[in-house]
């Protein structure tokens, strides 16, 4: 969601508020879990032992352990992984796939924006859950093409982003100067009118990212996505399901770490926003 | 689950672009209202399109998906049914069909339940609408509620909303939906667990789909609260000595109820979305059910289908807000 | 979601449909908690975890079609759980010695809930659609087999005839899929019986008549029933008002519903539900034992490395499907020792504990097999090649009765021995496409039919999948052929106990199937409910139940 302008004002460099520091901390921590699991925890998160199944959460098992005995803490922070490339990957493509449609509109000529922003409108008319179902219809389940499916849903509303900013780069005085001065088109893009859309670009990524790993973890959950015995929240989540009267924490701890994840990317992502957003027009 | 969060661009440029000096009002609204209604047929046609595209990229050929994997059907029979389907012909000839057949509201055939796609979605279209609009009554309620309480107030208050709704906002709603489930049917049995007999049976899932939107819109509308009681009229009419109530509900409500209702017309037309998951958690009938009963049997029809319907209903809802908001609003009006 | 049942492991079931009544068994508890004395009224709501695609048992393989539809299709004879035929429709028939053809004696009194009096027109008007082209049959026209048609020798007597000696008709003839519908509702509406609601009419103890898709379907008395099945408990009209069918395809719900009353019967209680509902002293458990085949692993032996017998029998030993199964299905379901269950004529009891888990063997039996190296994975390697397996499995039904999970387990343990499991998941096209091709190494299915025969279906090459059958080894064998042929062949139930035995202990010795568990319908049901009758195939039926308020 766009910030409100004044909020540029508090432009001083300062140490973020306290909240924004806690959710960078959790931040720094999921990403180490996705990264180097094994330096959280030793357990394999895939080793069954039936003889230890659905035991609650206690000394030898932090978070308890699943219908094969597995640990469920060794399940979540291995689960990090695939759980985040999910939201990762379907951002990344989402903002290529933003970033050249919003430039090409906005630097093609009227007739191209126009007809990109048209097509833009018509996918934000979709629901992106909709869409990726669509998309999933259409090519099949699977890790790959979940990320594709979310990551195309995703891209209008960047697009429309980098369309504005690089509008606004563009109208602006000095690439008015430049091109009187006869600057080639290319470089023009290259050197101010995108690294001048980038930043609220990444800004809103981190913001989407989470929306991106609400998206993925629930379709995740339908079991459109990885299945087990790999590790993912939304799979796990959907495992622990029929489990729910029995073994609570097979369905809370998943869930929770989504959640938190998502919270946490949220809080520090509109601090970035309100840092480097540029006042409006 | 996306469409919780807020859109996730305010267009900045694009919303500057209407602002061109207008002609007098009333044909001016006449005008705005013609081209919303240009662009919104535009928008359908693309959709339309886009899900002909899709049910033309289908890998494999749809006469075998439509028969299903196990039969061994004659192929004389396979051609008798490509010809009666118009598979057989041209693809623009197809795509011409296919445009005719939705103006007559004709959605297709179901390849799993050959049955008219439209029926399908009429049939499944009541449980869903009443749990969405109950969902969006419910987000606004609870959203109302909590900014007008707390704008404007103690940053220790603040905090405390602030919190909530970060939280109802990053709550995967098919988690939310669990835990509630849990809670509610299953330990205190308050609820009853499935289906969608009765107002009982809509509580939880209607809270369920209603929570995160409700964090999206409280935030909102306590941004326009807080930014409306920095206006100079707020501080006049607070220094006249009306109570922060009293400048909050007569003057900051309405000030900020143009980007709220945008708001929540945005959020309903894509809230079909978000029923997909609250259906299937809670076991209720409806077009999300539907929807992904079709995307597990691939059953492209139908989620084209559905696809089409919630771009309707988008469409339809964003231009009547649009519209209201032009007329409500005085200086979109002035425009 | 999980609407639609695997093309595979889709339950074939051949009703033998008798009704094994709870009521009448003493010690299941069926009568008792409701009192023994059938109440007249109510409504009783049974929730269901699939859905019919398609209504029309006469087009449908799905068996809760066939399990719903009994309620209003009535059959021309019924047969109870020892396999004796009784009347129905039909006060008497009799076959003509070559087999070929069937003489039925039809009652006089029945008329469909339409209006329409039954006769002989309409045994002939039902069995030709099911066979006509337009209907499209998916597996009720395979149960009338070589069938030419019917002729009506008088008003009530009909005679049922076949180009080749049909032994298994009567049986056929008993199950819903062969049920009767109106002759009236055939000419007008064939297209849209699949659709459920009114529109299927039959002469049954209820009529069809309210269907929402996805919420619920509602069975409502015939109260002009007067002939019902000779072996059912009761005569007349039948005792309940109402049968409500709701769908809820997620186990949590399902089991919610039941135990806070929302619904009074529940098909299919997760294995992790059954103590829960076992304590609830407002509930019951009824356990059934699934007749035919029990849910196997089968090898595909014309498939690299499948095709070394010494890898299969890894495989086979190598699993501790003992704890598994314990595991996984909370001890509800038996753990198999023949693809069979033991409840189906045939069985061979001599399988038991003949090849325990013993995973010292299976290694030794890779090892001779020459997959001795070992990758940085720790699987096993020959030539620089992984062993690796491909087991797909079908997106759609995962997660029923816990087989994901069990996958998992097997998994694990067959990576203990340096074997890599992979299981993609995949739509129904593409799974079909890979396990009829011969693509799969492993395929895992479960066929329900009331007996042995099922046998041939798995292992006769003739039935291979090129041929329109099933057959999932892929592997030709003399032995397996000669001994299911002769199965077929004979009636003489000495006999065909020999030869089944050796059937299994062949399959099991070629190691081209892994028995896993004999599946269990789990049904909750509220103690205020009576009567309810299962047939062998663990199929409700409701004529004979009641609920007291």
């Amino acid at each position: 969601m766009a910030s409100p302008g004044a909020a540029s004002a508090r432009r001083a460099v300062r140490l973020p508020p306290p909240a924004v520091l806690a959710a960078g901390a959790v931040l720094l921590l999921i990403l180490l879990a996705g990264l180097l699991p094994g330096l959280l925890t030793g357990v394999s998160p895939t080793a069954t032992d039936p003889v230890n199944a659905l035991q609650p959460p206690g000394a030898a098992h932090p978070l308890g352990t699943d219908q094969l005995g597995r640990d469920v803490f060794a399940r979540l922070v291995h689960g990090a992984g695939p759980a985040l490339a999910l939201g990762f990957g379907s951002t990344v493509l989402a903002v290529v796939g933003g970033a050249a449609l919003g430039l090409a509109a906005a630097l093609g000529g009227p007739v191209a924006d126009r007809l990109l922003m048209r097509a833009a409108d018509v996918l934000l008319a979709l629901p992106a859950t909709l869409l990726a179902l669509l998309v999933i219809a259409v090519l099949g389940t699977g890790t790959g093409n979940l990320v594709l499916a979310i990551g195309i849903a995703l891209v209008p509303g960047y697009g429309r982003l980098v369309r504005s900013e690089a509008l606004l780069v563009r109208r602006s005085g000095y690439v008015e100067a430049a091109v009187t001065l006869g600057v080639p088109r290319r470089s023009l893009i290259l050197r101010h009118v995108l690294p001048n859309s980038l930043a609220p670009l990444l800004t809103l990524a981190t913001v989407g990212f989470g929306t991106a790993l609400i998206a993925a973890s629930g379709l995740s959950f339908l079991g459109l996505g990885p299945r087990p015995p790999s590790p993912e929240w939304g799979a796990m989540l959907s495992e622990g399901r029929g489990f729910l009267a029995t073994a609570w924490w097979l369905g809370v701890f998943p869930g929770a770490a989504v959640t938190l994840t998502v919270a946490a990317v949220t809080v520090v992502g509109r601090h970035l926003q309100q840092r480097f957003t540029r006042r409006s027009p | 689950m996306t469409t919780h969060q807020a859109p996730p661009v305010a267009d900045r440029a694009g919303a500057v672009e209407p602002a061109a000096a207008r002609p007098p009002r009333l044909p001016a609204l006449l005008r705005a209202g013609l081209r919303r209604l240009v662009g919104a047929l535009a928008v359908l046609f693309g959709a339309a399109t886009l899900a002909f595209a899709a049910l033309q990229l289908i890998p494999g050929d749809p006469v075998a998906t439509l028969l299903g994997p196990a039969t061994t059907t004659p192929p004389e029979v396979r051609e008798a049914i490509r010809h009666d389907l118009g598979y057989d012909q041209p693809v623009v000839v197809q795509y011409l069909h296919y445009l005719g057949g939705l103006l007559r509201a004709d959605l297709g055939q179901s390849y799993q339940l050959q049955r008219p796609v439209s029926d399908l979605i009429a049939e499944q279209l009541g449980p869903t609408a009443q749990l969405a609009l109950t969902a969006v009554l419910l987000a606004l309620l609870i959203a109302v509620l909590s900014a007008v309480a707390t704008a404007g107030r103690r940053p220790a208050l603040k905090a405390l909303t602030a919190a909530w709704e970060l939280v109802a906002v990053s709550t995967p709603s098919y988690w939310l939906g669990l835990v509630l489930l849990t809670v509610f049917s299953f330990q205190l049995r308050l609820f009853p667990v499935a289906g969608a007999d009765g107002v009982a049976a809509l509580v939880l899932p209607a809270v369920t789909l209603a929570l995160p939107l409700a964090g999206t819109l409280a935030q909102v509308l306590r941004e326009g609260l807080e930014a409306a009681l920095g206006q100079p009229f707020a501080v006049t009419a607070r220094a006249r000595g009306l109570s922060r109530a009293g400048v909050v509900l007569r003057h900051a409500l309405r000030h900020a109820a143009v980007p709220l209702m945008t708001l929540t017309g945005w959020l309903t037309g894509s809230l079909l979305g978000g029923t997909v998951l609250v259906e299937s958690v809670f076991g209720r009938p409806g077009v999300g059910s539907l929807v992904l009963a079709a995307v597990n049997s691939r059953d492209v029809p139908v989620v084209i289908g559905v696809v089409l319907l919630s771009a309707l209903v988008f469409v339809v809802i964003s231009t009547a807000v649009d519209l209201l908001a032009g007329v409500l609003d005085p200086r979109l009006g002035n425009r | 979601m999980h609407i639609f049942r695997p093309v595979v492991a889709r339950v074939l079931v051949s009703t033998v449909a008798g009704s094994l009544l709870l009521a009448g068994c003493s010690g299941q508890g069926g009568g008792t908690a409701a009192g023994d004395k059938p109440v007249s009224g109510g409504t009783l709501t049974y929730a269901v975890d699939t859905e019919p695609v398609s209504w029309d048992p006469h087009v449908s393989t799905q068996d809760l079609t066939a399990e719903l539809q009994r309620q209003v299709l009535d059959s021309l004879v019924s047969e109870d759980a020892d396999g004796t035929f009784h009347p129905w429709l039909a006060t008497s028939w009799e076959s003509a010695p070559d087999l070929r053809s069937f003489t039925f004696h039809l009652r006089k009194d029945v008329k469909f809930q339409d209006g329409t009096p039954f006769d002989g027109t309409a045994v002939k008007a039902n069995f030709d659609h099911i066979v006509a082209k337009e209907t499209k049959s998916q597996f009720a026209a395979s149960l009338l087999g070589s069938y030419t048609g019917t002729t009506v020798l008088d008003p009530y007597t009909v005679r049922v005839e076949f180009a080749q000696p049909s032994a298994p008709f009567l049986q056929a003839a008993s199950t819903s899929y062969l049920g009767l519908y109106s002759p009236k509702t055939l000419a007008s509406d064939a297209a849209k019986l699949g659709q459920g609601g009114p529109v299927d009419v039959g002469s049954g103890p209820f009529r069809f008549t309210g269907y929402s898709k996805g919420q619920q379907a509602v069975f409502e008395r015939n109260p002009d029933y007067r002939w019902g099945p000779q072996n059912a408990a009761h005569t007349g009209p039948a005792h309940l008002d109402k049968v409500v069918v709701r769908f809820l395809p997620d186990a949590a719900v399902r089991v919610g519903a039941l135990t806070s009353g929302q619904v009074q019967v529940a098909k299919a209680v997760p294995p992790q539900n059954a103590a829960t509902v076992k304590a609830d002293p407002a509930l019951r458990l009824v356990t059934r034992e699934q007749p035919g085949g029990n849910y196997n692993l089968w090898l595909n032996g014309s498939l690299a490395p499948l095709d070394d017998q010494r890898v299969r029998q890894a495989i086979q030993r190598g699993i501790d499907l003992d704890l598994d199964v314990k595991t996984v299905q909370f001890g509800q379901f038996p753990r198999a020792w023949s693809p069979i269950s033991s409840i189906t004529p045939g069985y061979d009891k001599s399988l038991e504990h003949a090849w325990p888990y013993d995973r010292a063997l299976a290694d030794r039996l890779l090892d001779e097999a020459g997959w001795t190296g070992r990758d940085s994975d720790g699987y096993r390697t020959a030539n620089g090649r992984r062993l690796s397996v491909q087991w797909p499995q079908l997106s759609a039904n995962a997660t029923q009765q816990g087989r994901d999970i069990l996958g998992q387990a097997i998994q694990a343990d067959l990576r203990k021995i340096g074997v890599e499991v992979v299981r993609p998941s995949l739509d129904v096209g593409a799974y079909s496409t890979l396990v009829y091709g011969g693509k799969a190494n492993i395929v895992d299915l479960a066929w329900a039919r009331f007996e042995p025969d099922v046998l041939w279906q798995f292992l006769n090459s003739a039935s291979a999948p090129a041929k329109g059958g099933i057959n999932p080894t892929f592997l030709p064998d003399q032995q397996l052929d000669q001994l299911t042929d002769r199965g077929r062949a004979t009636l003489d139930a000495t006999e065909r106990g020999q030869v089944y035995a050796k059937v299994q202990q062949r399959a099991i010795d070629l190691a081209v199937v892994v028995p896993v568990y004999t599946p269990v319908a789990l049904t909750g049901v509220s103690a205020k409910v009576g009567g309810l009758g299962f047939d062998p195939d663990t199929w409700l039926d409701f004529y004979d139940a009641w609920r007291t308020p």
